[in-house]
């Protein structure tokens, strides 16, 4: 009898079983998405952060497909339930957060929308925060691995982070922040014939990216002072602390990079410089060519990055 | 041109939802990531012996749990009551990670353990029979141990099976019965020598693993009273910084009572003293208003008394006129006359003048301007004295009336000079202006 109903029905009834939980959340998924699209642009509007566009559409629709994922996992351990019910109360939860959501008009760009992209995917991947050093600055591996001080265990977790990202977490997160092809060409384009302008606008919104999602480190992850960040390296603790802390916090990854220079690079000054597309396989970067602290983008970008393999 | 876009992005986020599950089967236990309410809080290494990982919130209460691998795939997680208990289990390739959150409404704790699945040598050990508990507890506990036990159980079977191989053909190929069977008999009683100390030495195997499964057990007991022991001292902790807290919350309230308390003992205290000050202000202003009334009516009073003074003085000279026109004719009508009544009317009129000669005083205040030699001819003109300096722009003016003239008229008189802007005749004091 329940088989012939809609699933917006047998969703509003009681699931007695994980089995039953998981075979009519696969079978009704669009239904779920769509309400919690739907209830992410209520608390839009509600919130005076909507616009009328496909931008607003594309970042409800990803806010609702991060509140479903969630409730696919969790809803199992939930059953007896009613699976509309348990989505409703899970999105009234997560908006009753303080300051639950990363909204900013300037992330909207498609600049911006990349930059957030990834700033969301590496609080929960580990690859895309090793990652981070690449895409903001040009950090290869062995730039990461040396930045942080790494020893030979950390430094093959860095090369795994690195090929994972390349294989499908790089796509993955482009696909789920709703990048499309022609949009990633449109920031190469800009990056091969505005690589300045489009630098500056990356140094412009990482404070404003960094400061919301750096709430997801642990309270007791401050910024350090010079004197610190040295013993930290001196004595060779807080490996986890580092990687979090320097891949979400432009201004103690400068001091640091700046601090490490004769480890990491050639002696020149570390500066933001973006990377659309992950490093490819045996990719070697030659960070900061060229004179000291200059800036040298796009057109230079190209000399600056041998493949030593495709 | 957007709807086909928005589309196509709604079906590649469908396609990752379907394949969410398939992904998290996918994935091998390595380091698992935990976010606690969306903040990532540290992680679980599962290929560690006896992988946990113990979390303490503070403020917070734990509500969301998540499990991420890596590469940031949701393995698993709950959503916490805000304030009781939650536990789950969630199958994580090979192995289970059980999940326990402990919440109050000001924070909650956390443990996670990963259990990983019995391996083929607890099998083998069951096989051959292990106690499958012990197989078991020896599986979680003591990995390495478990390997060397069932290592040694390994070699010692081969060796049985070596030499029961050995001996099989010797027995199916024998020319000589009874030599066979002696052999056989030897060669059983070796074996079964070799048994029995297999068997000891299986027996001694079994008393090292029970005794060593027994140390992993008091150890794991013991860890377990740790973290219960830190889970109390960290609640306690926590009590104790609220209760602080609290106190410091009370001890500004009191302040803040006590300061405000004085403050309202001020304000009434100077409120009731400003009242009275003026209620002091008021009687002293009524009794001033009521003393000037006083003096002007004892000033009227005064006047009139003078008055009726000077009419009976007149009525006295007019008495005396008359009885002094009469009497000479009563002294022609009769004998000489006694020298009685004489005496009685010029005591009176005696009197009289005596009154009459009473010094009077009035106060006069003197137009704007007026100068001190026309106010002193003045008074000479009056024949009178100044009594005293001026107060407040009134002169006392002391003057023998010249004859029987009412002090109205004399005064109505005094006011007629062009210099004179009032008269008064209050005694005591200056008429107030």
């Amino acid at each position: 009898m329940r088989d012939g109903q809609p699933f917006s029905a047998r969703l509003n009834n009681v699931v007695t079983t994980e089995r039953e939980f998981d075979e009519l959340v696969t079978k009704s998924l669009p239904e779920l998405l769509d309400r919690a699209t739907g209830q992410t642009k209520r608390f839009l509007r509600e919130t005076n952060q909507w616009g009328d566009d496909i931008t607003h559409e594309k970042l409800a629709l990803r806010w609702g497909y991060e509140l479903v994922e969630r409730f696919v996992v969790f809803g199992r351990t939930e059953v007896p339930c009613r699976p509309f019910f348990l989505l409703d109360s899970l999105i009234a939860k997560s908006f009753s957060q303080p300051d639950p959501l990363c909204y900013h008009k300037e992330l909207l760009t498609p600049v911006g929308r990349f930059l957030d992209g990834l700033a969301s995917r590496a609080v929960v991947s580990r690859d895309a925060l090793i990652a981070l050093f690449y895409h903001f600055y040009g950090f290869s591996q062995a730039h990461v691995v040396k930045l942080l001080g790494f020893g030979q265990a950390e430094s093959q977790r860095v090369y795994k982070n690195f090929e994972r990202w390349r294989q499908s977490g790089w796509q993955r997160t482009m696909n789920e922040t709703g990048l499309s092809g022609p949009d990633i060409e449109i920031l190469e384009q800009e990056l091969r014939t505005r690589p300045d302008h489009l630098n500056n606008e990356v140094d412009r919104l990482m404070p404003v990216l960094q400061s919301h999602y750096r709430k997801s480190e642990p309270e007791h992850y401050p910024c350090l002072s010079e004197q610190k960040w040295g013993q930290l390296f001196h004595d060779d603790y807080g490996h986890d602390y580092r990687v979090w802390h320097l891949a979400f916090c432009r201004d103690c990854f400068l001091e640091v990079a700046d601090r490490r220079q004769a480890e990491v690079s050639n002696g020149l000054k570390p500066q933001v410089n973006l990377h659309i597309h992950p490093l490819k396989k045996g990719g070697v970067l030659a960070l900061f060519g060229g004179d000291r602290g200059g800036r040298h983008h796009g057109s230079t970008r190209a000399q600056r990055l041998s493949r030593t393999s495709a | 041109m957007e709807v086909p876009e928005l589309n196509d992005y709604r079906a590649h986020l469908l396609d990752a939802l379907d394949d969410q599950p398939r992904r998290a089967a996918e994935e091998r236990p390595g380091f698992l990531q935990v976010l606690v309410n969306h903040e990532r809080i540290g992680t679980l290494n599962c290929a560690q012996t006896d992988p946990s990982f113990a979390y303490t919130a503070r403020e917070r209460s734990i509500q969301h749990l998540e499990l991420r691998s890596e590469s940031g795939v949701l393995i698993g997680g709950c959503v916490a009551p805000e304030a009781g208990q939650k536990s789950v289990r969630i199958t994580v390739g090979n192995g289970n990670l059980t999940l326990h959150v402990q919440n109050h409404f000001d924070g909650g704790s956390l443990r996670v353990n990963y259990e990983v699945a019995p391996g083929w040598w607890s099998h083998l050990a069951t096989a051959i029979g292990l106690p499958a508990r012990a197989a078991v507890a020896s599986t979680q506990g003591t990995t390495v141990w478990a390997m060397t036990t069932a290592f040694a159980q390994i070699v010692l079977a081969v060796g049985v099976v070596a030499l029961l191989a050995e001996r099989l053909p010797a027995w199916v190929g024998s020319e000589d019965r009874a030599h066979q069977l002696e052999e056989e008999l030897a060669a059983r009683q070796s074996t079964q020598d070799q048994i029995d100390k297999v068997h000891q030495q299986l027996a001694q195997l079994v008393e090292s693993q029970t005794a060593a499964v027994a140390v992993s057990r008091a150890e794991q007991d013991r860890m377990a009273q740790l973290n219960t022991l830190i889970d109390t001292v960290a609640h306690t902790q926590q009590r104790l910084a609220t209760q602080v807290v609290a106190v410091q919350e009370d001890l500004k309230t009191v302040k803040t009572d006590v300061a405000q308390e004085v403050q309202t003992g001020m304000r009434v205290a100077v409120n009731a003293v400003e009242a009275d000050r003026e209620l002091v202000r008021q009687d002293l202003q009524a009794v001033k208003s009521v003393n000037e009334t006083l003096v002007k009516q004892v000033a009227v009073l005064e006047s009139r008394n003078r008055e009726l003074h000077a009419r009976l003085a007149l009525t006295s000279l007019e008495v005396a006129k008359a009885n002094a026109s009469s009497k000479p004719v009563v002294v022609a009508k009769n004998d000489p006359p006694k020298e009685t009544p004489a005496p009685t009317v010029v005591p009176v009129s005696d009197n009289l003048r005596e009154a009459d000669r009473q010094a009077f005083m009035f106060w006069v205040a003197f137009q704007d301007g007026t100068t001190e030699k026309s106010i002193e001819d003045l008074v000479q003109e009056l024949n009178g004295i100044k009594k005293g300096p001026m107060k407040s722009g009134w002169y006392s003016v002391e003057v023998n009336l010249p004859n029987p003239e009412p002090p109205d008229r004399f005064l109505e008189s005094v006011k007629r000079a062009k210099i004179v802007k009032s008269v008064v005749t209050s005694k005591a004091m200056p008429p107030a202006q």
